[in-house]
């Protein structure tokens, strides 16, 4: 289970991202996350692994404080949280196995890293999982030789290899095509229920959120202003989230020159 | 689209405006630079007696080297063969020791205290001509090849490490992101996400070193750090004019050739 309590999230002295998010996610619910660019989305995705550090708030994973972590411990929560990314940010030029098996960094010492001496167990559940996935057959190609779509799956294989026990997804369809993208939503969705995981994904396609996932949740201004079924999620609520804010297509770029500038070094 | 003027007025005529604005300032710089080249040259001590005196002497130690001399070709070997042997070891040890620094001197993967070190490594590796630092190591470490591999391994580490510090500082920053939300620590985040991204920069600024440090090798050489460059010294010290010009013209024709060879390698792995 996971849950958010009163998370506050502000850069530098300008006005907080994040005001005081609420959010539990529980059992294995596929939660998407709407809003316009930014809204917060990215930022609290980011704060949940620590790729952004919050300002205050709590977050715990099973029960785990993640907020205060440091060095080894931070580590070992991070295995526990899988993320797949708008741009993939897959090694490009590395192959597609070497990709997936980097998934294990946080469980195999620096010598089987460098010399990809990786467990049995390891290979085994990284042909596994590409199997399932439709990727195994580009196990020894180079990551970027790959179509996007292609791409995306190897980035979700590669958070899954971490046997995580929540999945982020942040814009995970925002760089593909329409039909890319609802197979991806598709695969996330069944793939939440085979393995029994949360998922929470970021999306800007309000279509897709009602169509794949159980649960919406809607951000403006760093608020929570919706939090239901697809079925509750009528036009007010749109308009509430989206309103006075043209084109939210055009978020796709914003949402990258965001990601830049949240570097936490 | 219409022009409603054209017809009315005279034709309207464009220059490109003066890189600097202020013609006052324009005009200043100008005169100001050519009255500090004529007084640089006025008052430098050109002693034009002894130029003239000296040219006869040129023409003889010119005329003594022709034709050139291959016969002690053996020692011309034995140059090189040190020369190689410096470069390439330079290039190895700098090549890898530059590799740990540009880590350092990136700022994007090193904290703030490591960067300055780093930065400082390389700067001061940098500041100086390998023939001062040769200077330096020869009188630390005695005559000989060992002066000229510290002295070409520390310009290695300066160059290589600079420009590879700048490709690190220009990386795609998701492999990164993506490594850290796996939970992998910080060498294994730039064993998989940030050294596979510099490794063609890599390669291509060895094989550039590779070749430079070969020529560099020949003029450290002539301090006394060993190799081609300390044959060249002796011809010239023994007045063999027309050995040291055979020497000069193989130089020539091994950078020529190692230039060659780097460039195609370069182009190969691009």
């Amino acid at each position: 289970m996971l849950e958010i309590k009163n998370l506050v999230k502000r850069y530098g002295r300008d006005k907080a991202v994040l005001e005081g998010l609420d959010l539990k996610v529980e059992g294995n619910s596929v939660v998407s996350i709407v809003g316009a660019s930014g809204a917060g989305k990215s930022t609290m995705l980011r704060c949940i692994n620590r790729l952004v550090e919050p300002t205050s708030g709590s977050i715990t994973l099973n029960g785990t404080e993640l907020v205060n972590l440091k060095g080894g411990d931070l580590r070992r929560a991070r295995r526990k949280i899988g993320m797949v990314f708008q741009g993939f940010n897959l090694l490009d030029r590395l192959t597609v196995m070497e990709n997936v098996l980097a998934g294990r960094l946080g469980y195999v010492n620096l010598y089987q890293a460098i010399t990809r001496r990786y467990p049995q167990a390891d290979i085994e559940r990284a042909f596994m999982l590409m199997e399932r996935v439709g990727i195994a057959q580009y196990a020894n190609k180079r990551a970027d030789e790959l179509s996007g779509g292609e791409r995306q799956r190897v980035g979700v294989v590669r958070a899954l290899m971490q046997e995580p026990e929540v999945l982020l997804a942040d814009e995970p369809t925002a760089s593909l095509d329409p039909r890319t993208s609802e197979q991806i939503m598709m695969l996330l969705q069944s793939l939440a229920s085979e393995l029994s995981l949360p998922v929470l994904i970021n999306i800007h396609n309000v279509a897709q959120a009602k169509t794949y996932t159980e649960r919406i949740v809607g951000l403006r201004h760093g608020k929570m202003i919706f939090d239901g079924a697809p079925t509750d999620f009528n036009k007010d609520a749109l308009d509430a989230i989206y309103g006075g804010i043209e084109a939210p297509d055009e978020a796709v770029s914003d949402a990258r020159t965001e990601e830049r500038t949240h570097d936490p070094a | 689209m219409t022009r409603p003027d054209a017809h009315t007025t005279a034709p309207r005529t464009w220059k490109k405006p003066p890189f600097i604005a202020n013609p006052l300032i324009r005009y200043g710089i100008l005169i100001l630079a050519v009255a500090y080249l004529v007084w640089a040259f006025g008052s430098l001590p050109f002693n034009w007696a002894r130029i003239s005196e000296g040219l006869p002497r040129a023409a003889r130690i010119f005329s003594g080297g022709f034709p050139p001399n291959l016969e002690r070709y053996e020692l011309l070997l034995t140059g090189f063969k040190e020369s190689f042997q410096i470069a390439i070891l330079a290039t190895l040890l700098g090549v890898f020791l530059s590799i740990p620094f540009a880590v350092m001197a990136a700022r994007n993967v090193a904290p703030m205290p490591i960067y300055l070190v780093g930065r400082a490594v390389i700067i001061i590796s940098r500041s100086f001509h390998p023939v001062i630092v040769a200077i330096l190591f020869v009188a630390a470490v005695g005559f000989g090849p060992l002066a000229g591999i510290l002295t070409l391994t520390l310009y290695s580490i300066g160059f290589v490490g600079k420009l590879l510090a700048e490709e690190i500082e220009e990386i795609d920053w998701g492999q990164v992101e993506a490594m850290r939300a796996t939970g992998a620590g910080y060498l294994a985040t730039l064993f998989y996400a940030v050294f596979p991204q510099i490794l063609p920069r890599q390669v291509g600024l060895s094989m550039y070193q590779l070749d430079s440090n070969l020529r560099a090798s020949a003029v450290v050489g002539i301090v006394g750090a060993g190799g081609i460059g300390s044959t060249l010294m002796n011809a010239f010290g023994r007045y063999d004019y027309d050995f040291a010009f055979a020497i000069l013209l193989v130089i020539i024709a091994v950078i020529l050739l190692s230039e060659g060879i780097s460039g195609w390698v370069r182009k190969k792995i691009w």
